[in-house]
């Protein structure tokens, strides 16, 4: 491990190998991902393709640091995340990660700039929380909603708040799960325009879709099926 | 997360359902005031002590003879309690080096045509203030929180020295209407009276006095009496007293060290069954013609008395507290089931379990300290009316308040402490699927 470790130095933002994922269900065994050999370059825009059933959720929820695999090496920043405890987990995916997810996961009690700025409080930021927030709601293109809730807002504003959230803290890299899956395809067009923008300005990114036209935003298409990467 | 940002996802939790969280509540709010109520019973019975045996320091043992019920009638049990036995005692005893000394007798008062009947009090000089206090009465229109001082109680003249109390001069104090009965207005400092049979120096007059407790003032008689030494007062009162047919004094002993209390009640026994010769009964119990009393031994008593009536508060603030933190313990349990997702979104923006143990938990303190709050404020609407059902004996503590409210809180950090681990130890993944 500690070889290895020397190896990784960063060079590739994201490197993944041999990462496996087993589920246990009562006895059975699930095999949900077969060792799977991924790199992710600094700036890279990558959709990960594939039917459901294939793995491609279980591999964002481990290159989020949302689950730990059960055999195989993950490196993020040059980090040996896999190893991690939970608590270490949560720090990871607080700074250097940003989720956007299909159903927004907003909380419906807060504000828009209350919204984007709760990973700053999971930091402990108390100095210029607010303006943060705000400052990402203007890279959204919401600065007009910056107090209102989330359901006085379309569909397409939220994953706006969502996709500031995710930018607030400026993660190492965003990962978009269906980000465009609740929406109509003119709302769906614009949050993907905004994705690509973001990563001309140098933002990582990975894209969960089974959608080829999705899909097509991205420099680089991984496909996967059964747990593998094909 | 900092604090004021958990407290503020805590309220949101609770405000979401306002309703909820008063009915949890509720179990709190009887507990707490529950508590606060048998905290009064306490308070109150050690108040009601303090204010009644004001004359009986913590250092004093009050003394008496024993009386025994013969045909409907109080008698005396064994040997007097004689003013010897006082006498003699600060010698004799260890650990008393001062007495105070009073007897109590009817006799008849005359100036010139003037015939009055009146109670008769013989004292020694300290002991004078000591059965006027005794009386339950203060200087009319004194200040509740003024301290009483001997000056205070003197209206003209003074009051007689302890050589005339050992020598048993004829010497007299008047109370203040006794004063004005008998002399109607002449200035009685120096003029001679008749007290039984004895010719008798007025040497001065007590201040006007009023009991203390209001409702009292209409039937007792504070500036009613006569006061002389106590020796001239049993002379005075009886005739040729003998060893055995003397009258019963009441002796106040002073202690000499507080913390050896029980122990000087023992030695005053001891040096009173060797002078009345009290022998054992067939149990080896001592047969004792006499009593011994210290403020503890009625503090006892009295809070003996309102036990039973605390135990069942005790017992309604537990079972109270038991629901209330099962309420807490529900009502938190529920709420993480219903905010299983909020708990996921909050976990992948990056809240550690000490994060999400530390908003829930904080939920369920402000429940309980909301509930703390209006218990609070029950329990200070329940003390009169623990004292309608107590003989009156009933005073808030303030120390309750806190103490109260700290046990509110408890409950809610104890049972909502399994809610807040379950809450943190959800999977992200599973949290955030949650519909």
């Amino acid at each position: 491990m500690s070889e290895s470790t020397n190896w990784h130095t960063g060079e590739c933002l994201i490197e993944a190998e041999g990462l496996t994922k087993v589920y246990r269900m009562g006895k059975a065994e699930v095999c949900a991902l077969r060792g799977v050999d991924l790199h992710i370059r600094r700036g890279d825009f990558v959709a990960l393709m594939g039917p459901s059933g294939s793995g491609k959720s279980t591999l964002m929820h481990l290159l989020g640091c949302l689950d730990k695999p059960t055999a195989g090496d993950y490196w993020l920043e040059g980090q040996a995340v896999s190893a991690l405890s939970g608590d270490g987990r949560a720090k990871v995916r607080n700074s250097r990660i940003g989720f956007v997810f299909q159903t927004f996961n907003l909380l419906p009690r807060l504000s828009a700039s209350d919204n984007v700025a709760l990973p700053l409080l999971y930091e402990r930021r108390t100095k210029n929380v607010r303006e943060r927030a705000i400052g990402a709601l203007e890279r959204v293109g919401l600065v007009h909603r910056v107090n209102h809730r989330p359901t006085e807002m379309s569909g397409g504003e939220r994953q706006r708040v969502a996709i500031a959230r995710a930018l607030v803290t400026e993660p190492a890299i965003i990962l978009a799960d269906e980000p465009t899956g609740n929406l109509d395809s003119v709302t769906g067009t614009s949050i993907l325009q905004l994705l690509a923008a973001l990563n001309e300005e140098g933002r990582t990114l990975v894209l969960v879709t089974h959608d080829a036209k999705v899909a097509a935003y991205a420099h680089r298409i991984l496909q996967m099926q059964d747990g593998l990467l094909v | 997360m900092s604090l004021l940002n958990t407290i503020h996802a805590a309220l949101h939790g609770i405000t979401a359902n306002k309703l909820r969280a008063t009915l949890t509540a509720l179990g709190i709010i009887i507990g707490v005031a529950s508590v606060i109520a048998t905290l009064a019973l306490g308070n109150g019975a050690r108040t009601a002590v303090e204010a009644r045996f004001r004359f009986l320091g913590s250092d004093q043992i009050q003394i008496g003879a024993k009386q025994a019920l013969e045909d409907g009638e109080l008698v005396p049990f064994g040997k007097p309690l004689s003013y010897e036995d006082g006498l003699l005692m600060p010698q004799a005893v260890e650990l008393v080096d001062r007495v105070e000394m009073a007897i109590y007798g009817d006799g008849k008062v005359r100036r010139g045509r003037v015939v009055l009947d009146m109670q008769i009090t013989g004292v020694a000089a300290d002991a004078l203030l000591t059965v006027i206090d005794q009386a339950e009465v203060q200087p009319v229109g004194w200040p509740e929180e003024e301290p009483l001082s001997e000056e205070a109680f003197i209206g003209q003249g003074r009051i007689f020295t302890p050589a005339e109390v050992l020598g048993g001069a004829d010497v007299c104090v008047l109370g203040y209407q006794t004063a004005e009965d008998l002399f109607e207005g002449d200035d009685p400092a120096g003029e001679t009276i008749w007290v039984t049979r004895q010719r008798c120096l007025v040497i001065g007059v007590l201040a006007e006095l009023e009991t203390t407790d209001p409702e009292q003032r209409y039937r007792s008689k504070p500036n009613e009496g006569l006061y002389m030494p106590i020796s001239t007062a049993i002379r005075n009162l009886y005739d040729a007293p003998s060893e055995d047919d003397t009258p019963s004094v009441e002796i106040i002993a002073n202690v000499t060290d507080e913390r050896r209390m029980a122990e000087a009640k023992v030695q005053v026994a001891t040096y009173l069954r060797e002078r009345h010769g009290v022998e054992k009964d067939e149990d080896g119990q001592y047969e004792d013609d006499f009593h011994t009393t210290t403020k503890q031994d009625i503090l006892g008593a009295q809070q003996e008395a309102a036990r039973t009536f605390s135990l069942l508060l005790i017992a309604l603030a537990v079972v109270s507290l038991v629901v209330g933190g099962i309420g807490i313990m529900n009502v938190m349990l529920v709420s993480v089931t219903e905010r299983t997702r909020e708990i996921g979104i909050r976990m992948a923006v990056g809240a550690c379990q000490r994060d999400i143990v530390a908003q829930f938990l904080l939920e369920a303190m402000l429940l309980g300290a909301g509930g703390g709050l209006l218990g609070v404020a029950g329990g200070v609407f329940a003390v009169p009316l623990a004292a309608m059902l107590n003989q009156g004996m009933a005073l808030l503590d303030p120390a309750s308040i806190p103490l109260a409210f700290g046990v509110a809180l408890l409950t809610g950090v104890v049972f909502g402490l399994y809610p807040a681990l379950r809450a943190s130890r959800l999977d992200p993944i599973e949290a955030l699927r949650y519909e």
